[in-house]
């Protein structure tokens, strides 16, 4: 039974075995499995879309020290025009045809003065399209600093304001939920 | 070969060093995808955005005057704790001192995963 015979043809064998089992191991462990828990590899996309488009709204012309779009479209209550502005900035892109990205966005403050002062409150400030329930949106925010008083409007821009009672500089976070159709 | 004479040896060992450099490149382009995952999920988990915008809107408020009857900012600076604490679920805690020359603001953020503390002075 045991004579030398055919050693090499038993190295080989072994080599061999071991080399299909290292390549199955290796294309076995290769694939990865895409569960939903991995689908914010992909919201972050839009969200750093997101965050530069309300940073770049956000910010003064020139760097002066003046008002940014976004202070603006909150001082005069503006929605159109944050519409135009915010959806150009997200859609457009190179080549005619723009992107399909939709936006709701809220603006929520303290509210400053009336029976409710100290709550946490929220306005819609303007949305592409309402919310169904099967999209998949992602949040952004932006901090402001505005005047709550619109000398345009000639009234407070927070509803519970009334008879300009919360005039003066205050805090509001513009939060924006975004998704792709 | 298998009658165990001497030919070809270095063809032999050239054949196993070949194939045991390619496992060596399959592990390195197996690896590559599991890294870019983690490095991806590590870049997302990190609250980089709320932590840069509550920093500016604090050093914002300190350039607001804080007189009568408005006082814009202490109401802002309560304001950024509230509305932090309520829809960005981090604790925002700052303070500034100033000593002639130049203003100091101690900022401090945290929202139970993440802490994140500065000092930032000007001028």
């Amino acid at each position: 039974m045991v004579n030398r015979d055919a050693q090499l043809y038993t190295i080989e064998g072994i080599a061999a075995s071991l080399i299909i089992l290292l390549t199955a191991y290796i294309v076995l462990n290769s694939t990865s499995i895409y569960t939903p828990g991995d689908s914010h590899i992909n919201d972050m996309q839009l969200e750093v879309i997101g965050s530069d488009a309300l940073s770049m709204m956000n910010t003064p012309v020139n760097g002066s020290a003046g008002t940014s779009a976004l202070q603006a479209v909150i001082e005069n209550n503006d929605s159109a025009g944050f519409n135009t502005i915010f959806s150009n900035i997200l859609n457009n892109r190179t080549g005619a045809t723009p992107d399909t990205i939709q936006f709701l966005a809220n603006v929520t403050y303290v509210v400053p003065a009336g029976p409710n002062t100290g709550n946490v409150n929220t306005y819609r400030l303007n949305a592409s399209r309402l919310l169904y329930g099967g999209e998949h949106a992602v949040r952004v925010s932006q901090w402001v600093i505005v005047d709550t008083y619109s000398p345009a409007l000639g009234h407070d821009i927070f509803p519970e304001c009334v008879f300009a009672q919360c005039r003066g500089k205050h805090a509001a976070l513009v939060e924006v939920l975004l998704w792709r159709d | 070969m298998a009658r165990l004479n001497d030919d070809a040896q270095w063809i032999v060992l050239m054949g196993f060093i070949v194939s045991f450099s390619l496992f060596f490149l399959a592990i390195v382009l197996n690896q590559a995808t599991v890294v870019g995952q983690t490095t991806a999920e590590a870049v997302s988990e990190f609250p980089k955005e709320d932590i840069r915008g509550v920093r500016d809107v604090t050093i914002q408020s300190l350039f607001l005057d804080n007189n009568g009857p408005y006082t814009n900012q202490t109401n802002v600076q309560n304001e950024i704790r509230i509305l932090s604490l309520n829809r960005e679920d981090s604790v925002v805690q700052f303070s500034s001192q100033t000593d002639g020359t130049h203003t100091y603001l101690n900022f401090h953020y945290n929202n139970g995963v993440t802490a994140y503390n500065e000092t930032y002075t000007y001028p």
